[in-house]
């Protein structure tokens, strides 16, 4: 079934399950073979679940969860993914050349998600220590109760950004909607722009292009008292 | 005048309880928070009573016949199912709501029953994974502690949708229970109150569901069960959704059953009784053609061997408790009663999970009061608990002529009041009459 020119093997997913296409790249991973992936068609959970070292491109769009539940992963998709991309991702990283639909790295830990396009709602929702990085918007709700970690969107971000956050910090270079509860900006300082550049300079993008703002918790909500409830 | 006095009028509406809560929140400000399942009467598994045999059906020797108890969830999908010596396991309770002590006691009951154990919002303790033989993980709206590497150290998923005691409402944890570990494992700062959320971050709907459980078999190579666990609501379309979106085994939880925290008004107005829930679930499960294939596991409020055996002859596969096992290994004993009097309450009466001020050493992060729940003695009084339990139902299970726990059937019980009647659509005792059906 697959193909093998140097030190990459390529699997054409038109007549496999889903099934056989993950257990062959945990297969493949375990022997740290790189992969390519051909006519992926928006297929739902490609590459989940894989905790050995490999690299997948993969030439075409994806479904819901593509590399959700990994650790120590390289993914690369030429093309648009589903929800939760990257969801629970432990570390690695995963790159979509496209656009991202909703929920983009929910609830991942650690690594690297990167969305060369724009990200749906809820994009970095519950995030718990990954870093999250969308060159184009994000939509409503994003970074929802967000506990850790970092995210950097070049564009705009929908309404009640950073709502419930615990932790971490947001960097938005276009318009902020909104502001969730508990949520606030903070000035940006040299350590800021420092990492910024560092980050965005891998996709050829410069940060001082762009206004960048900072969000954080403002911490006034950690604790539930009765005279906050209008916050909410 | 003096003869009049002495009959003192309690107004029907405003009770001393209805009194006592609206000036606690004239107090607070706020609703109330507490632990425990419903507090009010419901229809239950004490209104319904066996017809064990006489001349029309032969019993089985009460001490000597054999009586099977051997369970198996999870046969739809999974290449290893769960299988348990018993139909009792043990429900999901965290570590953070539960001491380390509780958590691991729990973990070696289980293992000594033979049965399952079922971590809970927080992730998998690794003293809790080496002491269960057979441990669910659960996936909850909060994603704490949830990675890769422990779910693939684990027997069986239970992905959790909601809770009995607060069907519709997240997991709260406050402050003073959030020590360094428990903050640690959750990714949360130390001593927030954390409010979880209800809906999971990565899927919404049933459909969503569907690929959510296909993501999880997938990350664990189809080989143990997904378990979908719900608070008792609109339990027949929802368990019907559950099936359809790929569910190995329903896990479902009347209102009766208890939580470290939430909010009294879920725990009391939110939500069906077990009773009635069990019932839509089988009737659920069999309208779709799954009974038998997709397994049933019941919770909220079950305390004893007769529970368990009514649950199974309504069609239950197993039962999961929670609080009974707790009050197994000292939850509201009488000792330490100076402790009980700090929290406002007395042994029998205490429900103050939430404080973290456990004066038992059950549901708290303090090392001192932990101290109180010695890991040997709660492990004894569980496992001794769940043993007797599982000789109650093998009892009531040969007087009623079976070889087998899972033999029970609804034939085996009637109601003794019309609620219990209707809900179980059995009939009253001694009549023909089934409430709502003749
Ligand atoms: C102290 C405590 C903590 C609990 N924690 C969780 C939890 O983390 N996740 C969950 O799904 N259910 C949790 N529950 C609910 C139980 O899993 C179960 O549904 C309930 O206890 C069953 O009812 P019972 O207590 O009447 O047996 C908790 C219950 C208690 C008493
Ligand atoms: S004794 Fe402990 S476990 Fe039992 S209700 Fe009170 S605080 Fe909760």
């Amino acid at each position: 079934m697959h193909q093998t020119i140097p030190q990459q093997i390529v699997i054409d997913c038109t007549n496999l399950t889903t099934r056989e296409i993950n257990q062959k790249l945990k297969a493949l991973a375990s022997e740290g073979i790189s992969t390519k992936l051909l006519n992926p068609a928006g297929r739902h959970n490609l590459a989940v679940g894989i905790t050995q070292n490999i690299i997948i491109s993969i030439a075409g769009p994806v479904g819901y969860y593509c590399g959700g539940l990994s650790d120590n992963i390289n993914i690369e998709v030429f093309g648009d993914c589903g929800w939760s991309v990257g969801e629970n991702l432990m570390s690695g990283n995963i790159t979509i050349h496209g656009n991202a639909s909703a929920n983009a790295a929910a609830s991942a830990h650690g690594g690297k998600i990167c969305i060369l396009g724009n990200a749906g709602p809820r994009a970095g929702i519950s995030l718990k220590g990954a870093t999250l990085i969308v060159s184009g918007n994000v939509g409503y709700g994003s970074a929802f109760m967000m506990q850790q970690g970092c995210m950097i969107v070049c564009g705009d971000a929908g309404a009640n950004l950073a709502d419930s956050i615990y932790e971490g910090a947001i960097f938005v270079g276009g318009e902020i909607n909104s502001l969730g509860a508990d949520a606030k900006l903070e000035l940006m300082n040299d350590t800021d722009w420092q990492l910024l550049e560092q980050e965005l300079s891998a996709f050829n993008i410069s940060a001082r292009d762009y206004n960048f703002k900072k969000v954080i918790c403002a911490k006034r909500l950690y604790h539930f008292k009765a005279k906050d409830w209008g916050n909410y | 005048m003096d003869s009049e006095k002495q009959v003192l009028k309690t107004s029907s509406t405003y009770t001393p309880e209805a009194i006592a809560a609206i000036q606690e929140r004239a107090e607070l400000g706020r609703y109330m928070i507490r632990g425990y399942g419903a507090f009010r009467n419901v229809p239950r598994f004490d209104d319904l009573v066996f017809l064990t045999t006489s001349l029309t059906r032969l019993p089985l020797e009460g001490y000597r016949e054999k009586c099977t108890t051997k369970t198996l969830i999870g046969t739809r999908y999974a290449q290893r199912p769960m299988e348990l010596e018993i139909p009792i396991t043990i429900a999901g309770m965290s570590f953070g709501a539960l001491s380390y002590n509780a958590k691991v006691a729990l973990g070696r009951a289980a293992t000594l029953l033979g049965t399952s154990t079922t971590t809970g919002d927080g992730g998998m303790l690794p003293a809790e994974r080496e002491a269960s033989s057979k441990l669910v993980y659960q996936c909850l709206p909060s994603r704490y502690g949830f990675n890769p590497t422990d779910l693939k150290k684990a027997d069986a998923i239970e992905i959790v949708v909601g809770q009995g005691a607060k069907p519709g409402g997240g997991g709260l944890l406050l402050g003073q229970k959030v020590n360094k570990v428990v903050a640690g494992m959750r990714t949360l700062p130390e001593g927030v109150d954390q409010r979880s959320p209800c809906r999971h971050p990565d899927w919404i709907g049933p459909d969503d569901l569907r690929i959510k459980i296909e993501e999880l078999r997938e990350a664990t190579e189809w080989e143990i069960p997904i378990y979908v666990k719900m608070g008792a609501t609109r339990v027949k379309d929802d368990v019907k959704l559950a099936v359809k979106a790929g569910a190995d085994a329903i896990v479902l939880d009347g209102m009766e059953g208890g939580t470290a925290a939430t909010q009294s008004i879920f725990q009391e107005h939110a939500g069906i009784p077990t009773l009635p829930a069990l019932v839509q679930a089988v009737e659920a499960l069999q309208e779709i053609g799954v009974y038998g294939e997709v397994q049933l596991v019941i919770s909220g409020g079950i305390r004893s061997g007769p529970d368990v055996a009514k649950a199974l002859a309504l069609g239950a596969d197993a039962v999961s408790l929670g609080t009974a096992t707790l009050i197994a290994m000292g939850c509201n004993k009488p000792v330490y009663i100076e402790d009980y009097h700090k929290l406002g309450t007395e042994p029998y009466h205490c429900h103050h999970c939430h404080t973290g001020m456990c004066p038992v050493g059950i549901t708290t992060q303090d090392a001192e009061l932990m101290q109180r729940l010695p890991i040997d003695e709660a492990t004894t009084y569980v496992a001794n608990y769940l043993q007797s339990l599982v000789m109650e139902v093998q009892s009531l299970a040969r007087a009623c002529g079976k070889s087998d726990v899972h033999n029970l059937e609804r034939e085996d019980l009637v109601a003794l009041t019309l609620e219990a009647s209707a809900m179980a659509k059995l009939p009253l005792a001694g009549t023909d009459f089934i409430m709502g059906q003749s």
